[in-house]
């Protein structure tokens, strides 16, 4: 048994010597970092960096930016989840419609912006959201709308990231939501139909509860992406304007790679770890109550 | 008379074991440089290798946006090259943590490098507390870009030289949803020259937030104004500005040298129709300077010879040969007396810019600040704060960062 156990563990060794050596130490050390004042001038030379205890967390509560970058991702992700599940929802639904003909061009259609790199994406935007040219300016006055200057405005800014970051994410939501709709089998929509469900009942009460592990899924997924915007604020507003749309890592990445103040961006981290692993439990939680469909 | 053949031996000896060391090992310089410089460069140092036989250049390309993490890594892993382009605002954070060589006892023994051959804003750069880290190498320099016809039209015959008459000459073209200057709420390149035509600064001789002062109070004030009364655009994001310029929607910006070749690419049709001209006044015409210094890494076994690399760089000879290579302005004066820079017009007008330009304050928290600063004049912008409380936010800003 022994041996067996040896032999085995020599098996394992690659990949936990990986996993030791490209997640665990560096892990352990980020957050020794967050314990010190690890600076530009640590960097230099490890010598400069004194151990602070829990200063740079008793700092990130007395920072202003930091406040306003957890409130901007807070807001971000209290719209911009439930927003792109039901949108992806509904568009994976109209996918799998039997009246949709042309099925394979609109999938390409949709996933393209999931694989298309954020940095062109956010050029493209800029100009589809130019306050005075822009084409979403002139499709909403076409409606008679005022078109808000997007990009301009603190109080719009970041409806447009969350514009931007939804639709970005739409068809690889969409794609995972397709594969959940086709695996629910047609004799359980016979046996509603049978019994007098239309449409939207049958939507209800057999596609949506069956449908449940897969919204679960996409749903944290999409959470934990979420909480960790930076690409979207990064090529399209650089967190403006007024820090509007700046997110935790993005303020996190200015502190560690502007300015070099590795052990509060460090903390910054740590705190944003925190928030990632509780809203993932609650969801969790959430998960156990709901999904006790035979 | 039986002593000079043996010294003469001896000399020849000499000579020959020198020569056959150089050509067997050369002495090897690696050469760090940044962007669309590091493609140029090579003309530079096939020059520089042709007048230095025994020594061997290697340059490598560093991509901007990688060049200061880079950099970081080179001085934690030993792993730095012999001689580096700079960024000038970089010269500070990397000088006060040891990174570059010290200059002075080189520059003391240079027959060709002295302080008084640059202009007096880019050597500023070069100091870092009062040690000299970097030899300039090249400048730019911020102007005023302005449409002739347009403000002829309004009764303005030449470019606003005053504060007063900037804002009178953008009052008068920003007509018709149009705007009368381009400028950036969040560039503190464009704002820090009205900071210093008022007398302002940022810190004080000892290293103190000098941001409440009235003179930086004023000229912030007089900048957030220009959004306020909707003379510039507040959102200039995505802006072509080439054709705002050339539509007459964005008349006026500040900019540097690059634009005149764009502008005369980009919108041809306005050519003739655009000048540029010296900032406006208020107590002086001060722009902003920045550039790229050549410094010397303190761990680089060849300081020797990456010194006479620097000079070689730094001579005004060279600076023009390299302007003619990459478009890069010299940073040596005598190199302006050249015809090709002495005289183009537009040219002459930076060159006399040059004379009355400053860059911010050489301290090694620059990055910190700098983002304070944007911020801060931001939010005066925008009419969050009145000028005098985001000053007072940004005094307390700095006040934490140092």
């Amino acid at each position: 048994m022994q041996r067996r156990a040896r032999v085995a563990y020599m098996f394992l060794a690659p990949a936990l010597i990986l996993m030791m050596v490209f997640v665990v130490v560096p892990v352990v050390a980020s957050f020794v970092m967050s314990l010190t004042d690890f600076n530009i001038r640590a960097l230099a030379n490890w010598g400069n960096a004194r151990f602070i205890g829990f200063g740079n967390y008793i700092r990130l509560f007395g920072d202003e930016l930091f406040w306003k970058a957890l409130r901007n991702t807070l807001y971000f992700v209290g719209i911009g989840v439930p927003l792109a599940v039901t949108l992806s929802l509904l568009l994976a639904a109209l996918l799998n419609s039997p009246l949709n003909r042309a099925k394979s061009l609109f999938r390409i259609g949709y996933y393209l912006p999931s694989i298309t790199e954020t940095v062109a994406i956010a050029v493209v935007w800029r100009w589809v959201l130019n306050s005075r040219y822009g084409i979403l300016k002139q499709a909403l006055e076409m409606v008679g709308l005022d078109s808000p200057n997007w990009l301009g405005d603190p109080a719009w800014a970041m409806p447009a990231i969350i514009m931007m970051a939804v639709w970005k994410g739409l068809g690889h939501n969409a794609l995972i939501f397709l594969a959940g709709l086709q695996s629910i089998p047609s004799t359980v929509y016979e046996a509603a139909q049978i019994d007098g469900a239309n449409g939207w009942e049958q939507f209800r009460f057999v596609t949506l509860p069956l449908l449940a592990p897969t919204t679960f899924f996409v749903g944290t997924m999409t959470l934990i992406g979420y909480l960790q915007l930076f690409a979207e604020p990064y090529t399209l507003t650089d967190g403006g304007p007024l820090d509007a749309t700046l997110s935790i890592v993005l303020y996190m990445y200015r502190h560690g790679f502007k300015f070099f103040n590795l052990g509060y961006a460090s903390a910054m981290a740590y705190v944003l770890f925190g928030l990632i692993f509780v809203a993932t439990l609650l969801t969790m939680k959430r998960k156990g109550e709901e999904v006790t469909f035979g | 008379m039986r002593r000079l053949p043996l010294t003469l031996v001896c000399a020849a000896l000499l000579v020959g074991i020198m020569a056959s060391s150089i050509a067997a090992a050369p002495t090897r310089l690696t050469v760090w440089a940044m962007g669309a410089e590091a493609q140029k460069i090579g003309e530079m140092t096939a020059r520089f290798e042709k007048a230095n036989p025994g020594i061997r250049v290697t340059v490598q390309a560093i991509p901007w946006g990688a060049a200061h993490d880079k950099i970081i890594t080179a001085v934690a892993g030993g792993t730095g090259p012999d001689v580096a382009q700079m960024g000038t605002t970089w010269m500070a954070e990397f000088g006060s943590i040891g990174v570059f060589e010290e200059l002075s006892r080189y520059i003391s023994k240079s027959k060709s490098v002295e302080k008084g051959q640059f202009f007096p804003g880019s050597w500023g750069t070069c100091v870092v507390a009062g040690k000299v880290y970097g030899i300039p190498w090249y400048v730019d320099t911020r102007a005023l870009f302005y449409r002739t016809d347009l403000l002829a039209a309004k009764g303005f015959k030449q470019a606003p030289r005053t504060w007063d008459e900037l804002r009178a000459a953008a009052a008068a073209l920003a007509v018709g949803g149009g705007f009368g200057m381009a400028l950036s709420t969040n560039n503190y390149q464009e704002f820090m020259p009205f900071v210093w035509q008022n007398g302002g600064r940022i810190l004080d001789e000892k290293g103190r937030p000098a941001v409440t002062e009235p003179q930086f109070v004023e000229a912030l004030d007089f900048y957030a104004k220009l959004f306020h009364d909707k003379l510039a655009p507040i959102d200039s994001g995505g802006t072509d500005l080439f054709q705002e310029f050339a539509k007459g929607t964005m008349p006026m910006y500040f900019s540097g040298p690059w634009m005149i070749n764009m502008t005369n690419e980009q919108v041809p049709e306005i050519a003739g129709k655009w000048s540029v001209a010296v900032c406006p006044a208020k107590k002086t015409r001060t722009s902003f300077v920045g550039g790229c210094n050549l410094v010397v890494f303190r761990d680089s076994k060849n300081k020797d010879a990456a010194w006479r690399f620097v000079e070689f760089m730094s001579d005004a000879g060279n600076q023009l040969a390299w302007f003619g290579v990459s478009g890069c302005l010299p940073a040596a004066k005598a190199a302006w007396d050249a015809p090709e820079l002495a005289g183009n017009p537009m040219m002459a007008v930076f060159r006399e810019q040059l004379d009355d330009a400053q860059a911010p304050e050489n301290v090694p928290q620059w990055a910190q600040i700098e983002a304070a600063i944007q911020r801060r004049v931001q939010e005066a912008c925008y009419g969050k704060k009145t000028a005098a409380e985001a000053a007072r936010a940004l005094e307390a800003d700095i006040k934490a960062i140092r």
